[in-house]
């Protein structure tokens, strides 16, 4: 915008005339014209014509100031006149009469930019036969427009920060924080968020100077004493207010935090925030923001502060929204969760995995169940049904809590699945499940006698005490389909230290490793798990589970993983479970 | 009984400790770890001079090919209820109401879950509420945990540098979801540079000092920008796409110019093609964060690991890193990091 040769610009040459520009002559010139090689006709430089009236010198809207090689001015136009009105023809350029001007060319600059007698003015020296001539301009406008684009780029970047700041988390709270730190210190020194009652509080947030920031709540009574953040915070008015004195004497817990000065010079925006028509908090802007002493701000930046609060509201509301579709999921949630084993039962070791393939709920068709039997051991189930995702989910919930709801009526696991099936076929499931169930009881000479039922699920393995695998083979029909199952039983003993191991078909149906299509497998599983002699339950499970893991590699778990391992105790675990720990607060399963 | 912390885990404590790992026996090692506590030793001590130090042996046995996998897994599983029953005979320690709540997860496929437990744990007897997400956290899992529950710090475990472009999905992703990140780990290279790669926003050594980093920088704040360039973003996706091929290139070489190979069995094939896989997730994640340390890191560790195994192992990655070099001439990174590995190895003769 400084640069100030016009004339001599240089000008792009069209093509030849008669000849059509386009991609059939690729070939055209496209060069530019050095300058004045070609002056149009009667623009000759530096001849005016013979006949020009001195008057004509009136017509150009910048100013011309020539001055003889001693600095006295020898001549200048209207505009001239306008921009320095106390400048002479015959006296030497001088401070008062031109400014940046004569400063300029007291300092034999080519050119300045500075403001004298309220214009911003441009100049640009030129020497034509030995006489200096000034051109200046009125850059007033062209500058002005430029601070007003500036100031809209920085309210615009402001604005995309803050959005991504606030939109971040959808963690209501944490959207709430980000609000009042997204606010500071461009729109207020402090910023202090109100949000929606939450029962007898009203929760709030604020941000200061220095990254200071403070949470707490206030009585929900307090808003009786302070009608404007009251409707503020109702939605009810959308406007941007002034907040009084008094109200915010009232809130003193959460103004208290302010730094000397802010709000109480009055100087309290309230910033109604809402999301889709719904309150979603109130916002007090203390203290002026940095906006505010940008050139042309006068106060808070209502303007801006009213299109944050559009788009942080916005946010705000749908992190609310979320996190209240999350509490009721985690609600749900809870209920499907598998149960957490039960600890120190004497004689038993227990262990397993679960990893359940990528869903919205992280559950999945897998279950698996370990209680206390009444009379010592343990009585267990696990399965798998049919499908995925949340219906799946819902029905190993419905199973989980039926089968428990039987064993605890019924001992002998045959009859307990047939009951299962007529539960199911009765409720008109039209999905069906797989399962082992059975009961695991010390026995007097030591080890565990295990009782195990299926229902169309995967053979358990035995892992005996010289690393031999043997699978139990129980078979049996899918439960849920048929109106007369056929469900066969098997007993099992395991010496101490010898374990049993359930577990589900992504398993051994992972597919992965080395080409990245191959199945885990029952050989592998059966190879891996001869090389677990030793090994407790808990680490027994988790080796499965990792095992399928690697195999899978990078690829996305297409299928939930359930692994449960019984295992007799050895010897020596005997003699310590006198002292009962509480030792099975299990990693796997915080967090899921 | 009273017993000064600094006196109390004497070596016959130690060897006590270390037995029951060695024998996968879960009830004596939680018992000791419950006694010590009785005798007043401190919580973080039993964690960091007694459990840790254990579990690095426990590491290095198997690298020196005197424990099986199975065996290391075992003992990981016996560590990991010692710190559970310590975590549950501390549980009344209050969270410091000026600190604020920590998450602490292990990188996607990171299967070494102890030592970020361990961290969980400092943090916790320091006063920060925290929340343990267990080994093997799929990023998406993370970034759910995270808008469900709003921590205000992911501290992110990464023991292996193979794991680093997983690590920054990680903390890319928490970062987007409005949670500064800190990182810690060895796979995060020496004095965390990689982490500051990867722009995490905190790095700490050890679970003592990232508690005392966080207590005095807290809250923690978002200030970390990754410093991957062009190549890491073309190179990286184009090595883990040809990943199979490459294997399968490498392969057919060493059956004709490696010739121990022939006599190998189906386990001892399987065992090199698991190596070599590595191998070549190591080379991407050294083209990733655009350092060739990453991958001569990994020869320095693969080097006697092989060694134990009876394997000729600087012959062996001579062979395979030259072999890498045909098919990847579009690659210069690669290229460049795999002519650093040779003159590596080359040291070595």
């Amino acid at each position: 915008m400084t640069g100030g040769s016009r004339e001599e610009r240089p000008a792009r040459r069209g093509p030849p005339e008669g000849r059509p520009p386009g991609p059939s002559h690729p070939a055209a010139p496209r060069v530019t014209a050095p300058a004045g090689r070609r002056p149009p006709p009667g623009r000759e430089p530096g001849r005016p014509p013979a006949d020009l009236p001195p008057g004509a010198w009136d017509l150009i809207g910048e100013a011309v100031v020539v001055c003889d090689p001693s600095g006295v001015v020898s001549g200048h136009n209207r505009a001239a006149r306008t921009f320095f009105p106390r400048l002479r023809a015959g006296e030497k350029l001088s401070g008062p009469a031109a400014g940046p001007l004569a400063g300029a060319a007291e300092r034999g600059e080519e050119s300045f930019d500075a403001p004298f007698a309220g214009r911003r003015l441009v100049g640009h020296r030129t020497v034509v036969e030995g006489r200096t001539v000034w051109l200046v301009r009125d850059a007033s406008a062209v500058r002005e427009r430029e601070d007003a684009l500036l100031a809209e780029r920085s309210r615009s970047a402001f604005l995309a920060r803050a959005r991504g700041e606030v939109a971040a988390s959808l963690h209501h709270t944490r959207a709430a924080r980000a609000l009042v730190r997204a606010a500071v210190p461009e729109l207020a020194r402090t910023a202090a968020l109100l949000l929606p009652p939450r029962g007898p509080r009203v929760p709030w947030h604020l941000a200061g100077p220095g990254s200071a920031e403070y949470s707490g709540e206030v009585p929900v009574q307090t808003l009786d004493r302070t009608p404007r953040v009251a409707a503020a915070l109702s939605g009810l008015d959308p406007r941007l207010v002034p907040c009084p004195r008094q109200e915010l004497d009232a809130l003193h817990v959460i103004t208290g935090r302010l730094p000397p000065g802010d709000g109480k010079d009055g100087e309290a925006l309230l910033v109604p925030l809402s999301g889709s028509g719904d309150p979603a908090g109130a916002l007090m802007l203390l203290g002026p923001g940095r906006s505010a002493a940008a050139p042309g701000g006068r106060g808070t930046d209502v303007e801006l502060a009213s299109r944050f609060a559009a788009q942080a509201g916005t946010a705000l509301a749908a992190a609310d929204f979320y996190t209240r579709q999350t509490r009721t999921t985690e609600a749900l949630h809870a209920g499907l969760e598998p149960q957490p084993l039960p600890e120190a039962v004497p004689g038993v070791r227990l262990g397993a995995a679960y990893r359940p393939a990528r869903g919205a709920l992280d559950i999945g068709g897998d279950y698996y169940q370990v209680c206390r039997r009444s009379g010592g051991g343990v009585e267990f189930f696990l399965g798998d049904v049919c499908g995925k995702g949340v219906e799946a989910a819902v029905l190993t919930g419905r199973v989980r809590q039926t089968m428990r709801a039987l064993t605890l009526v019924e001992r002998r696991p045959v009859r307990v699945l047939e009951l299962l099936n007529t539960v199911m076929l009765e409720a008109g499931e039209p999905r069906f499940t797989t399962l082992v169930t059975g009961s695991a009881r010390p026995h007097r000479e030591g080890g565990l006698d295990v009782v195990v039922a299926g229902g169309g699920h995967l053979d358990p393995l035995v892992l005996r005490r010289d690393g031999r695998v043997e699978p139990v083979e129980i078979g049996g029909t899918l439960v849920g389909v048929l109106p007369d199952p056929v469900f066969a039983r098997e007993r099992v003993l395991l010496a101490p230290g010898e374990l049993l191991l359930l577990y589900s078909d992504g398993v051994t149906e992972a597919r992965g490793g080395r080409t990245g299509s191959g199945m885990f497998g029952e050989e592998r599983l059966v190879k891996q798990l001869s090389a677990c002699g030793g090994m407790p339950a808990g680490a027994v499970a988790e080796r499965v589970e990792l095992l399928v893991s690697e195999w899978l590699g990078e690829r996305e778990v297409s299928d939930d993983i359930a692994v449960l391992a019984v295992q007799a105790a050895p010897p020596s675990a005997e003699a310590h479970l006198s002292r009962a720990h509480p030792v099975g607060e299990r990693i796997k399963e915080e967090g899921r | 009984m009273s017993t000064h912390a600094g006196t109390a885990l004497t070596d016959e404590v130690r060897d006590t400790f270390d037995r029951a790992l060695a024998e996968a026996d879960g009830e004596p090692a939680v018992e000791l770890v419950l006694n010590l506590l009785d005798n007043g030793v401190p919580p973080e001590s039993v964690l960091l001079g007694l459990i840790a130090p254990a579990q690095r042996r426990t590491g290095e046995r198997w690298a020196a090919n005197e424990w099986s996998i199975a065996q290391e897994h075992a003992a990981t599983h016996i560590s990991e209820q010692a710190v559970a029953a310590l975590a549950l005979a501390t549980r009344a320690v209050r969270p410091d109401e000026r600190l604020g709540t920590v998450v602490v997860a292990c990188v996607d496929g990171e299967w070494h879950a102890l030592p970020a437990r361990i961290l969980t744990e400092v943090l916790r007897l320091r006063g920060f509420r925290t929340r343990f997400l267990g080994a093997h956290m799929p990023a998406g899992h993370l970034v759910s945990y995270l808008h469900r529950h709003g921590p205000d710090l992911v501290a992110l475990s990464c023991m292996l540098t193979v794991r680093l472009p997983q690590a920054y999905r990680v903390i890319h992703r928490a970062q987007r979801a409005g949670t500064p990140v800190l990182a810690g780990g060895p796979g995060f290279g020496p004095d965390g540079v990689w982490a500051r790669t990867l722009g995490s926003d905190l790095y700490a050594t050890g679970a003592a000092r990232a508690a005392d980093l966080l207590a005095a920088r807290w809250p923690p704040e978002r200030t970390g920008t990754p410093d991957l360039d062009r190549l890491s973003t073309e190179e990286y996706p184009a090595l883990v796409r040809r990943r199979p091929d490459l294997l399968r290139h490498v392969l057919d070489d060493l059956h004709e110019h490696f010739r121990a190979m022939s006599a190998y069995t189906p386990e001892q094939y399987d065992a090199t093609v698991e190596d070599l896989g590595q191998l070549l997730d190591f080379l991407a994640a050294s083209v990733f964060v655009g350092d060739p340390r990453v991958f001569t890191g990994y020869l320095d560790s693969a080097v006697p690991l092989l060694t134990a195994r009876g394997v000729p192992a600087v012959r062996g990655l001579t062979l395979t890193l030259r072999s890498l070099v045909r098919p990847l001439p579009d690659s210069p990174r690669a290229l460049a990091h795999l002519s650093e590995g040779l003159r590596w190895l080359g040291a070595l003769r």
